[in-house]
């Protein structure tokens, strides 16, 4: 445990030394990369170590003399702390050569001071065992995490993006205090551990409060709305935090609760896979329609928050049903696929971070052709993207093969869980096939192609320390794809040490499965090289030439003839035009002198269209109704706060 | 084993010849004599001769498109019971790996196409990445249903030895649904009328086609080969569904099988002989068709089952 901490108080050190240095622009980013990696390296290896070796590490500190705060770490805890600190460890060196104004060197020892409380925070919130640590870690978290979102505040559009994501962590927030609430009430201790004497109907109560207030934090549809705004505002290797570790802790939050309720009912596990599908689903589609490269991103967090949701609730409801292998597949898919994202993820937005450091453009629409200039850059974007389509033999088929083993395993099932193994099963193959789609937009679009502008024509990708951590990231990727039965064992460690993994010989058929997927990666690769040396042969000694695309027998093409993100995705669009409605602005051509035209259209998120109307009208409309308690007379707010404390006295 | 290697190694032979038979079908429907049945060799042979032009467009992302198309068309065979012999290799779930490495092929092929620059082969990548979403659910969906009828995730456990017989045992009727389902899977996977025309020369009707019009020399050659596989593929899945039957020596089931793959390309001929292809917009309802008809087979299965 003392490692841990030394990893953390490195960390904050590291943030807050910036401060102090913050003339020396060059010096002070590298003190502050150093700090936050070498705490993030110590606590990373301190992570794995306590994973391997599962023994519970407790710490309590007394706060206030009268209120105490106290961590623990079991496996779930450092399962999640490996990935933390792995992404803000490369983050971290990520931003050496990303921060890259020194006119704006306050604001950016500024961002390193946010980043390292933002690390340390995480690393707090997935560690804490009392109500109390928790909550202070999870604020720490959100407020932290807030300032890092409105880093470009000169931009209204930022400014906006941090309110809606205040607002949002708040009101999460105030869910999961709900949650605890009842809870302490209950049981009237502040600790992690005691909720045998809940009644069922209570305990059913806190699972939906929890996850409603997780579910803001991780993502979850209807309550993403803040994701796709917040993401995008950051720089990128704080949008890689945020969406490949950040909201996680979210998921982490669902998974604790659920072992504490420690309640078989099969209503858990269908809430939880329904609301991955309709996340996964609707994450896609809306990802699909975006050309903005990192709100794209964004909203493909929904969808993977979508994926691990649906193998967590077919873990649920394997435990309801009493299929200790389904359980056992469903939870360890997705805990491994919260690894996987968090690689993948964080791949995807440095990647982008790139990109719109050397463009200044984050449309994809004007990108192209990038993969020539940004070699290193486009091939790991690329590993990147067949990674997160969950194809082989990349990191992300594994966790969903095992996900779809634990869904056929529901099939085997009766009524209500049979027909939810059905929809998950479907969910997640039309899920996988819209990821292809997005991706191979992504990918073809901005890194293929001819470039359609001069900022995507004239670029390079300098910087050592932003392509470092790509390269170990889409090595990871295929190091899990094709060994993954290390990785499936830090998950079953994980799951074990909260009760979830049952006994031995349930896990026994794992090995299996892994060896199976090495072997089929290991196919691939024999076959894949054959191919290759074929080809050779059939090529020595020909005559190859190059020439212009063949343009169908039209001599005089453009670049902007080429399929824009918006028309390749158009098709698929406007098959889920019902949920993904498109908001076309024409100014059509009249009359014999037309006035120039132009035309934009946008995929509206319909949580987000009918947010205004359900939720914001009538809130306002009820706050303006209270308007005359706020009238600013002070006597009156000390007689409103007597009053309040003598009327609880009645209560308590 | 051994036997498993040469029948894998047959059906990539093989495969070529098979394809020729739709278009002898097609000749025949068009009053025509038609190329001979070995017409895919010659186009093969002279494929591979030849050298290649690339754009200059393109990156080395357009050389992996066919490669890595070849490879998967390869090893799926290899997971495919061929004639009710056991498949070269089996586990629990291949299944599900083949139809991600399908996925893989895809996302190269679509890679490739948008290398080019050309906006005839973006349309084409387009449409690729739509219609198999579709196909893919419809697969899960059959698979389903095998599941609950067998216990178990693998090909060989569906199409090996005396297996087709107790799905149809399981299943009853309704196992005419899959395979009509199936057979809309595969003229999708594999880009025949009425989703796409193969034989077509305009680019704007295209899918396959126009997604491959830079390849050149061996590359084009490899995806040819390649398409004659996955068809293959598809095909024998049919094949060993229809005819279930083990005659009790390899050799007249070998014949049977044989009999039965003729049975479904001889349908692919007739059906792109006696049909248009749909206009784009229609495509969709009629791959979404297989979908509903899974959905049906599996629900009025369990139903009897119950």
């Amino acid at each position: 445990m003392n490692h841990f901490f030394l990893a953390i108080l490195i960390i904050a050190s590291g943030g807050a030394l910036t401060l102090i240095l913050q003339k020396q622009f060059t010096f002070m980013k590298a003190v502050g990369v150093l700090g936050i990696s070498t705490g993030c390296l110590i606590g990373l290896i301190d992570a794995l170590f306590k994973l391997f070796n599962p023994v519970s590490h407790h710490l309590s500190f007394n706060y206030l003399n009268s209120l105490s705060l106290t961590f623990q770490i079991d496996g779930l805890s450092a399962f999640f702390l490996v990935a933390i600190f792995a992404v803000s460890l490369l983050a971290s060196i990520f931003s050496f050569h990303y921060m890259s104004k020194p006119e704006k060197s306050l604001r950016t020892a500024v961002n390193y001071l946010f980043f390292s409380l933002l690390i340390a925070s995480m690393a707090l919130v997935v560690t804490a065992s009392n109500i109390l640590a928790f909550m202070l870690s999870w604020e720490i978290m959100s407020l932290s995490s807030f300032f890092l979102v409105i880093y470009d505040y000169q931009s209204p559009e930022n400014r906006r993006a941090g309110y809606l994501y205040f607002i949002f962590s708040h009101v999460g927030a105030m869910f999961i205090f709900a949650a605890f609430g009842l809870i302490y009430g209950y049981t009237g201790s502040l600790g992690f551990n005691i909720t045998a004497e809940i009644p069922e109907t209570v305990k059913i109560l806190v699972f939906i409060f929890s996850f409603i207030g997780f579910g803001s934090k991780a993502g979850v549809f209807p309550f993403h709305i803040w994701l796709p705004h917040a993401h995008p505002a950051a720089p990128s290797h704080i949008s890689a935090v945020m969406s490949g570790v950040m909201i996680k802790t979210g998921i982490y939050g669902i998974l604790r609760i659920y072992t504490l309720l420690d309640l078989s009912t099969p209503l858990f596990g269908q809430i939880v896979v329904i609301a991955g599908m309709v996340s996964g689903i609707l994450g896609i589609v809306y990802a699909l329609g975006q050309n903005d490269l990192k709100r794209l991103l964004a909203y493909c967090s929904v969808e993977n928050i979508g994926i691990i949701l649906i193998g967590l609730g077919i873990g649920m409801i394997g435990v309801s049903s009493g299929n200790p292998s389904m359980a056992v597949l469903g939870f360890t898919g997705g805990l491994l696929h919260v690894l996987n994202h968090s690689i993948f993820k964080s791949l995807l937005f440095m990647g982008a971070g790139i990109v719109i450091q050397k463009t200044g453009s984050r449309s994809i629409n004007v990108l192209g052709g990038l993969l020539k200039s940004m070699k290193i850059t486009g091939t790991t974007f690329i590993i990147g993207s067949i990674a997160i389509s969950g194809l082989p033999p990349f990191n992300g088929f594994v966790s969903e093969f095992f996900i779809y083993l634990g869904g056929f395993q529901g099939v085997a099932l009766d009524k209500a869980s049979f027909v939810l193994s059905i929809l998950a099963i479907v969910s997640l193959a039309v899920i996988g096939g819209l990821a292809l789609a997005c991706f191979t937009k992504v990918v073809g679009v901005a890194f293929q192609g001819e470039p359609r502008s001069n900022a995507a024509a004239d670029v390079d990708e300098k910087g050592p320390s932003m392509l470092l951590p790509l390269i170990i990231l889409s090595g990871a990727c295929l190091v899990i794809g094709v060994l993954p039965g290390v990785f499936i064992n830090m998950a079953v460690n994980a799951l074990s040490s909260v009760g979830l993994a049952f006994t031995p010989d349930t896990i026994e058929p794992f090995t299996k499965i892994t060896g199976n997927i090495s072997m089929a990666a290991l196919i691939f690769f024999i076959f894949l090289l054959s191919v290759l040396a074929l080809r050779t042969i059939l090529y020595k000694g020909k005559t190859i030439s190059r020439s212009g695309t063949w343009g169908c027998g039209f001599t005089q093409p453009t670049v902007k003839m080429q399929y824009t993100g918006t028309s390749y995705a158009s098709f698929i669009l406007e098959f889920f035009k019902p949920i993904a409605p498109n908001h076309e602005v024409l100014k059509s051509v009249q009359g014999r002198f037309p006035e120039k035209t132009k035309y934009s259209s946008r995929i509206n998120d319909i949580a987000e269209l009918h947010m205004e109307n359900v939720i914001v009208r009538p809130v306002l409309w009820l706050f303006d109704k209270l308007r005359w308690i706020q009238h600013g007379d002070i006597h009156l707010y000390i007689g409103y706060i007597l009053l309040a404390i003598i009327v609880l006295l009645f209560f308590v | 084993m051994i036997k498993s290697i040469i029948l894998w190694a047959l059906a990539i032979l093989l495969a070529p010849f098979f394809s020729a038979v739709i278009l002898k079908v097609k000749a025949f429907f068009g009053g025509r004599k038609g190329s001979p049945l070995l017409i895919n060799y010659y186009t093969l042979i002279k494929l591979f001769k030849k050298g290649s032009v690339y754009s200059t467009s393109t990156t080395p992302v357009f050389k992996m498109g066919p490669i890595v198309s070849m490879a998967a068309s390869a090893i799926i065979l290899l997971f495919i019971p061929i004639a009710g012999q056991n498949p070269v290799i089996s586990f629990n779930g291949d299944i599900i790996f083949i139809l991600y490495l399908l996925g893989l092929a895809r996302f190269f092929t679509i890679a490739a196409a948008m290398d080019t620059a050309s906006p005839f082969e973006g349309m084409g990548a387009a449409r690729e990445a739509y219609f198999p979403i579709i196909c893919e659910a419809t697969m899960f969906m059959i698979l389903i249903l095998f599941y609950r009828l067998s216990g178990e995730l693998t090909l060989s456990a569906y199409l090996s030895g005396d297996q087709p017989l107790s799905l149809w045992h399981g299943a009853g009727s309704p196992l005419l649904f899959v395979i009509f389902a199936l057979f809309i899977v595969l003229l999708t996977e594999n880009s025949r009328v009425p989703v796409d025309d193969p034989a077509t020369h305009l680019e704007l009707t295209m899918i396959h086609e126009v997604m491959v019009l830079d390849h050149s020399g061996p590359d084009l050659g490899l995806i040819e080969l390649g398409s004659f596989c996955k068809l293959f593929f598809y095909s024998t899945f049919i094949a060993g569904l229809i005819s279930p039957f083990d005659l009790g020596h390899p050799l007249m089931n070998a014949a049977l099988f044989g009999a039965a793959l003729f049975v479904i390309y001889i349908s692919v001929g007739i059906t792109e002989s006696v049909m248009a292809r749909y206009r784009m917009d229609r495509v969709p309802k009629f791959v979404l068709t297989s979908f509903a008809l899974a959905l049906f087979a599996t629900i009025i299965t369990l139903e009897f089952m119950k």
